[in-house]
């Protein structure tokens, strides 16, 4: 895919969000208060960089069912740690940020050292995640600060949803990676063909590990988001936003097999969830249906990733 | 038996403003061999595609059995009694072979089983009729590939076809198997029924065809009897010129030139049995023997890509140590395989991508990958090779057999190899290609690189190489000068088998 190809398919994501946006404001104005924007543009950020890190992963042509786990269990560890007084509140961000990486270098070394499938690799680090984080902060939940600096600086600053910016700032970095240095391109040469690449005298086994190891990362950093702006984290939860963000990333247009991707329609794709969900709300409640809006945005989403993948496989079929 | 019962008339056909087919044509009488010829991307496929509904044509005309046809899919050409046998079987291979004979239209009994024990029986009386000698009960995964082949010849009559299409169907298969089809084959036209026969190897299509035609750039070039025309006549038609086979006379190494790699008692598995073998800068080291030698395995050990069990291996005159390809490339050794597709390309990326894929590093500056430079040096490098692409940003995918063999030599040209292991380097080139592979080759040398050739054409390895090594069940058995590497004492070594089974 060339560079005008890539832009084209951002471009029509971009297009689809923004009907979304007017479509739900057509039908509940409400949708755009201030107090919305602000709430959706803050529960974005850790579902945009869960998607971010785990563009990676499935770039390389696997996947990582773990992140969502891994992302709260990095949450409620370092935040039991900080509630039982034994680290300061700064430090939790390099914590979660190392549990993150740690899962991810696990699901890295399984899949490329010992030939795992991605698949099994990571259901099994999702689960032992969920269990082990529970075991060891023996808690429903755990608690985080409000009012902080912590909170100001990652979701809410007067008002401003600062974790924005910064998924801005990590898509940049994403893109810089993906794109513009050696490790993207090599993950990108192994999601087309890995045995080729292996072959030109690249170490695969090492751009796969350093992968998972990004995608594990983008966990982590994605539970510093989650903890400042949700501030009370249930433990052994976690489980079905690995799904969200991956969702995001397909309807995003990096191809499942691997060998192309799109960094950001990554963060589209995530936004693009974000606002079904907020605005299926305001419409349902609007015209008083009386049904979960949770059961409605699956619905939804369902059908939008499986049509943003067909459309590709069908585009595909016609260049051949 | 004269009675035509497929002609396909001024068939044109274009992919995205590009002329696949211009002026196509082909002519089957029943109980006919006619072979179909051309140069890869002669158009023989598309021409076969249209014929079975895969394709829509843009004009011309297609008549199957004195019918005026416009088949808009397979199964409705296959309706009308054509099948086609695949270069790759797309066959079940858990499934037994009564089960692939009928699959999609299985015995039912009691409305709701399956009647394997009939579908057996019919299977039975179809490969009788057929001609081979294979159990419809056995799994098919467990066929030899020629056997596979004929089961699938059985299913294709099974649906009543009375014209078969074989596309490379002796790519894969030994010369026993060869002999095989040839003589079902023979059955077959004895029944009437019209084959068309796709092949690139001349000797087969002397033996079983009765009529060539030759395709060049989509057009029909004309159409012989084979009995009446020679070998280079039809090459002629093919490439639009003639092309000689020459062999080499001597060593165009010179004898004192510097040794650049030495394997010593290379041992892998049961595959390669204590190699051992020197290659000098500037020559060309052919590596003979027949299939499963183990010619491919001593490369792809000596490279890393493959564990070895031991053995030394020199470079310079100083020992290394290659465990991984990665090493092998920081050696300056490459190994352009066989099987471009799955161990050379990444074939939905652009030319620009495969060239550099091995020298990334040496784009990066200041961490930054310079994607313009890299394409400057892909496009001189595939400009000298002469890579015929629309643009650097091509996708590798829509390149011919040949320019993509050159994509991978212009990547480890970008790298700067020393040691070039060429694995079958003309394997699915067309004629014309082939010889501008061997001339690149010789170029390749004359700049100071040293070449490892496996070949099992045995006129390619008297073509290019300086020295032969012939090889057989995995021991070196001869180490030949060119002048001594007749096709005679080639094969005499290449069927030394060992002794030592008995002892």
């Amino acid at each position: 895919m060339n560079m005008f190809e890539k832009s084209k398919q951002n471009f029509i994501i971009v297009v689809a969000l923004l009907v979304l946006v007017i479509l739900f404001y057509l039908l509940n104005p409400n949708f755009l208060n201030e107090y919305n924007i602000i709430s959706m543009a803050q529960s974005l950020a850790p579902y945009a960089i869960l998607g971010l890190g785990v563009t990676f992963a499935i770039a390389t042509g696997g996947i990582d069912l773990s992140i969502g786990t891994v992302c709260i269990a990095s949450s409620v560890v370092a935040g039991k740690l900080y509630t039982d007084g034994l680290i300061p509140l700064w430090s939790t961000i390099p914590v979660m940020i190392l549990i993150g990486g740690l899962f991810g270098l696990i699901n890295g070394l399984l899949i490329a050292k010992l030939k795992l499938p991605a698949f099994i690799a990571t259901l099994g680090t999702m689960m032992v995640s969920r269990g082990l984080s529970a075991i060891i902060v023996n808690a429903p939940n755990v608690f985080y600060p409000t009012g902080t600096w912590f909170n100001s600086l990652f979701s809410n600053n007067n008002g401003f949803p600062s974790g924005i910016l910064w998924v801005l700032g990590f898509m940049i970095i994403c893109m810089y990676i993906m794109y513009k240095n050696r490790v993207g391109r090599y993950i990108l040469s192994i999601g087309s063909n890995e045995e080729a690449t292996r072959l030109s005298g690249i170490n695969t086994d090492k751009y796969k590990i350093m992968a998972y190891v990004l995608t594990g990362l983008g966990a982590g950093i994605a539970a510093v988001f989650w903890s400042s702006s949700f501030v009370t984290v249930a433990s052994a939860t976690g489980s079905g936003m690995e799904l969200d963000a991956i969702a995001g990333v397909y309807i995003g247009g990096t191809s499942a097999a691997g060998g192309v991707a799109s960094v950001g329609g990554s963060v589209i794709g995530a936004a693009m969830l974000v606002v079904i969900r907020s605005g299926l709300n305001f419409v349902l409640a609007k015209y008083n249906v009386s049904v979960n809006s949770t059961y409605v945005t699956y619905v939804l989403t369902g059908v939008i990733v499986v049509f943003s993948v067909l459309i590709d496989i069908l585009k595909n079929k016609k260049k051949k | 038996m004269n009675n035509v019962i497929l002609k396909m008339t001024d068939i044109t056909k274009s992919f995205s403003g590009v002329k696949a087919l211009k002026g196509a044509a082909l002519e089957l009488r029943a109980g006919e061999v006619h072979a179909l010829m051309g140069e890869n991307g002669a158009g023989k496929s598309t021409l076969m595609k249209i014929l079975t509904g895969i394709y829509e044509r843009d004009s011309g005309e297609v008549e199957v059995f004195g019918e005026k046809v416009e088949f808009q899919n397979v199964k409705e050409s296959q309706e009308k009694g054509i099948a086609i046998i695949h270069q790759e079987l797309n066959m079940m291979k858990d499934l037994t072979v009564a089960q692939n004979i009928f699959i999609g239209r299985e015995y039912i009994k009691f409305g709701v089983f399956i009647d394997d024990g009939k579908m057996e029986k019919e299977a039975k009386k179809l490969l009788d009729y057929v001609g081979v000698n294979i159990s419809p009960r056995k799994r098919l995964g467990d066929l030899t590939v020629g056997k596979q082949q004929m089961v699938e010849i059985a299913k294709a009559i099974s649906h009543n076809s009375k014209l078969l299409i074989l596309d490379e169907p002796t790519a894969a298969l030994t010369s026993v198997e060869v002999d095989d089809l040839f003589r079902i084959m023979k059955e077959l036209k004895s029944k009437g029924i019209g084959m068309i026969y796709i092949s690139h190897r001349m000797d087969e299509i002397k033996r079983i065809s009765d009529r060539v035609t030759v395709m060049r750039d989509g057009e029909y070039i004309g159409t012989v009897n084979t009995n009446e025309t020679d070998n280079e006549e039809i090459v002629k038609m093919m490439v639009g010129r003639v092309i000689l086979g020459k062999t080499k006379e001597k060593s165009a190494c010179p004898d004192d030139a510097p040794t650049v790699l030495e394997v010593k008692n290379l041992n892998v598995g049961n595959t390669v049995k204590n190699v051992s073998f020197s290659l000098k800068k500037g020559e060309i080291l052919g590596f003979s023997g027949l299939m499963g030698a183990g010619r491919t395995e001593v490369a792809r050990a000596l490279f890393g890509a493959d564990k070895k069990d031991s053995g030394e291996i020199k470079i310079n005159g100083k020992l290394v140590n290659i465990e991984t390809p990665e090493q092998a490339v920081s050696q300056g050794i490459c190994y352009i395989s066989e099987d471009r597709k799955r161990f050379g390309l990444l074939l939905d990326k652009s030319v620009t991508e495969n060239s550099v894929l091995a020298s990334v590093g040496k784009f990066t500056k200041f961490g930054f990958i310079d994607d313009i430079s890299a394409r400057k040096e892909a496009e001189k490098v595939n400009k000298k090779l002469r890579t015929k692409t629309s643009s650097m940003s091509q996708i590798l995918r829509n390149l011919s057999g040949g320019n993509q063999q050159k994509v991978v030599v212009a990547r480890w040209l970008i790298k700067d190899a020393d040691i070039f292991i060429f694995d079958e380097p003309t394997r699915g080139i067309d004629i014309g290609a082939k010889s501008e592979m061997y001339e690149l080759m010789e170029e390749l040398v004359k700049k100071g690189k040293s070449i490892i050739m496996i070949s099992s054409e045995l006129a390619e390895i008297q073509r290019c190489s300086d020295r032969v090594i012939v090889m057989c069940e995995g021991r070196k058995t001869a180490e030949l000068p060119i002048e001594e590497a007749t096709q005679e004492n080639i094969m005499k070594y290449a069927m030394m088998r060992s002794k030592e089974g008995i002892a």
